[in-house]
């Protein structure tokens, strides 16, 4: 052996609880990266055998052969071979399987083991498999295959010791050169027919498949019943995301009102407690206050796909997506583009046809994100009223908040329906999917999840936001305004003067000088727009105590008319304003040519969306 | 009695007589038998469509459920099963 720490490669079929058992082996310690030159997501981290010894363990994207249909899947198979650039090949393989699912995920294991590298099966989910009715008997699956065999239950943590000890064991005991594929694979058939011989010899005994599951299903995928619960979902997920945040938002508003408090009194006026108070509180804190937000909303889409229900809603959702040329695989990544663009357009990897997945990345910033979500709350709070629609449970401000996000699909669709047709002309996308059966989520998979996501979003306030936050400070802040001036000193600053040129394009829109300043760093990231909006104000409150205790949204409501704000709103269901959804378009598309044309084609509607807004509003007399 | 699987009835099982591999593309029919739908094997349609779409189609292999467009389905000839 090498003095150096071996790495074991977690592989497997989709839906054979490969993650549960990553995240049960190696904690939260996990480092998420991409394989070079492919947008591929690396998942590792570390774990020790018993005496000690560290192992580092990788998570390799689920697969059902050693012949990739997928980015994703090439990505399985070159590692597994030793083919990946910067990857070194495993020391040993865990192949992961669903003890329920055996006939199927052992056609992959087969294929594996066949390498010749150091190999243990994880039988996994076996109190699923006995939940199901089934009887397993791991030690013929294990006389059959070659290989050691561990029963495990990632979730409750079974096994996990066993089948470290075992791979320790393969791996010392190996004798055999790992060999390359197989001059002749056998083929599918043949592969088949023996899974399903091995399985069945491992196989005790088996009842027929529980019929609990088919029962929910028949509600669930319910042509009709089964549509209208998955509306509803969503529509409860949206006035959750509103309803539940405002207690949390309280909470760190405060603790950001009493840091600026402390600075006031701690240091002596000047640039620095300017630049704390006004540039870095001001700005990064009316970011971070939409966090219980976008946690809020990344759990229900991290709930809905560890139950296994989000396959139900791209079942529910095919038909309609295949009605303007897409599938219902590219629900998943829409669905997730809710949250964020950029680990949306990477889901879209998962689409086998190319023109189909074109169209999903090119409409995906039209779900609306997270990122939105500072602006509409902001807006919503300010110039809709907090009260509920004629007499109902259903609060008004929800409403309209889920107003935006439905203009979001519909222009979606509709984009995808004439692209369609135009620059992303192809076949009728196909639909092959793997119905996972139902599960309790698990809280501990849910949370690491949800660590993750909320760490990225702080990591983006802490360096994209906060750069671009200081650097509109500084910009508003200089040159100082003459005392004997009547301008303001945002009017007068060097971001001011810029706004005061963009102002022309976007007066006929109804867009006033404020937005013009806030547009243009929010180019950065939406929720920019936020942070500008709080900082200009903050800046020309000045020492004007009454202005200062003015709330952002109190100031705004004296500013704008609600005509403006709706046009505002309207422009940001359109608006391509984010750095990392073009970078992430330009890699995943392999040129500048399809993100030109998204940003194009997105400002085109942004404007003609607003304006719209705009002169319609203003005609009912809101101007 | 031979018929397509794009009319079978929801909820009947039947046995997979025939599949137009010719008529579908290499990955088609290479994710196709990852599912584990080949000749003989028995299968049950599960549900089809929403609203006012009948794609697509869940049907039930062995333990597993997989989900196939009706384009595909109508390449898959099925029989009643024996019993």
């Amino acid at each position: 052996m090498t003095a150096a720490i071996p790495t074991i490669a977690l592989v497997g079929n989709p839906n054979a609880g490969k993650s549960s058992l990553f995240n049960a082996l190696t904690g939260a310690r996990q480092k998420i990266a991409n394989y070079p030159g492919v947008t591929v997501e690396r998942k590792a981290g570390h774990a020790s055998f018993a005496d000690g010894r560290p192992m580092s363990l990788v998570d390799l994207p689920g697969s059902y052969s050693l012949t990739p249909a997928s980015p994703d899947e090439a990505v399985t198979r070159d590692v597994v071979l030793g083919q990946q650039a910067g990857e070194r090949r495993p020391d040993a393989l865990v192949v992961v399987v669903d003890a329920a699912n055996l006939d199927n995920h052992l056609c992959f294991a087969l294929e594996l083991i066949a390498l010749g590298l150091p190999t243990v099966v994880a039988l996994n989910m076996l109190d699923l498999a006995e939940r199901d009715g089934l009887t397993l008997d791991p030690a013929i699956l294990s006389r059959e295959l070659g290989v050691p065999v561990v029963p495990t239950v990632a979730v409750r943590k079974r096994g996990l010791t066993d089948l470290l000890a075992a791979v320790d064991g393969a791996i010392l005991s190996h004798q055999t050169q790992a060999s390359a594929l197989p001059a002749s694979p056998p083929s599918d058939a043949a592969l088949h027919q023996r899974a399903k011989a091995i399985a069945r010899a491992a196989t005790l005994s088996e009842t027929p498949v529980r019929r609990w599951t088919q029962r929910v299903d028949a509600v669930l995928l319910h042509p009709v019943a089964g549509f209208l619960i998955l509306l509803g979902l969503m529509f409860v997920m949206f006035q959750g995301v509103y309803a539940w945040s405002e207690a949390p938002i309280g909470w760190i508003e405060g603790g950001i009102a009493a840091l600026q408090g402390a600075v006031d009194t701690a240091l002596p006026d000047g640039f620095l407690r300017g630049l704390i108070i006004e540039g870095i509180l001001g700005g990064v804190g009316s970011v971070i206050v939409f966090l219980p937000q976008i946690l809020i909303l990344f759990l229900f889409i991290l709930l809905l796909e560890a139950t296994g229900y989000m396959t139900r809603a791209a079942f529910l959702m095919d038909g309609i997506m295949a009605k303007v040329g897409l599938s219902g695989r590219g629900f998943i990544p829409l669905l997730s583009s809710f949250a964020c663009a950029v680990p949306g357009i990477m889901a879209t990897r998962a689409i086998p046809d190319a023109k189909d997945r074109l169209t999903t990345i090119l409409i995906a910033p039209l779900m609306t994100c997270s990122a939105r979500l500072p602006v509409y709350t902001l807006i919503i709070g300010a110039f809709i009223p907090n009260t509920n629609v004629g007499g109902s449970p259903v609060g008004l401000q929800g409403l309209v908040l889920f107003g935006l996000y439905l203009s979001g699909i519909v222009g979606a669709l509709v984009v995808a329906l004439v692209l369609r047709r135009t620059v992303a002309k192809g076949t009728a996308a196909g639909f092959m999917m793997e119905m996972p059966r139902y599960q309790w989520p698990r809280l501990r998979d849910v949370g690491i999840a949800l660590w993750q996501r909320a760490w990225i979003f702080l990591r983006r306030a802490g360096t994209i936001i906060f750069v671009t936050t200081i650097a509109l400070w500084l910009l508003l802040s200089y040159p100082k305004v003459p005392t004997a001036s009547s301008d303001s000193q945002v009017d007068y600053s060097v971001a001011g003067r810029i706004a005061s040129g963009l102002e022309v394009v976007v007066a006929p829109i109804g867009f006033n000088h404020d937005i013009a300043l806030a547009l243009i760093p929010a180019m950065a990231a939406r929720e920019v727009a936020v942070s500008a909006l709080a900082t200009a104000n903050a800046i020309d409150a000045g020492d004007d105590e009454e202005a200062m205790a003015q709330s952002l949204s109190e100031r705004l409501q004296g500013r704008w008319s609600i005509a403006t704000a709706l046009a505002f709103l309207a422009w940001f269901v359109f608006a391509p304003q984010c750095i990392s959804t073009i970078a992430i378009t330009r890699r995943e598309t392999n040129g500048w040519k399809w993100p030109l044309f998204m940003v194009g084609y997105l400002f085109l509607l942004a404007y003609a969306a607003a304006g719209i807004t705009y002169w319609t509003a203003v005609a009912f007399g809101l101007g | 009695m031979n018929a397509k699987l794009d009319s079978a009835p929801i909820g009947v099982a039947v046995r997979i007589s025939r599949i137009d591999w010719d008529a579908m593309s290499h990955d088609e029919g290479r994710r196709l038998r990852e599912f584990g739908l080949m000749e003989g094997i028995e299968i049950t349609p599960l549900h089809r469509g929403s609203l006012f779409s009948r794609d697509p189609l869940a049907l039930s292999v062995g333990r597993m459920q997989v989900i196939i467009r009706a384009r595909q389905a109508a390449m898959i000839e099925v029989a009643p099963t024996a019993s």
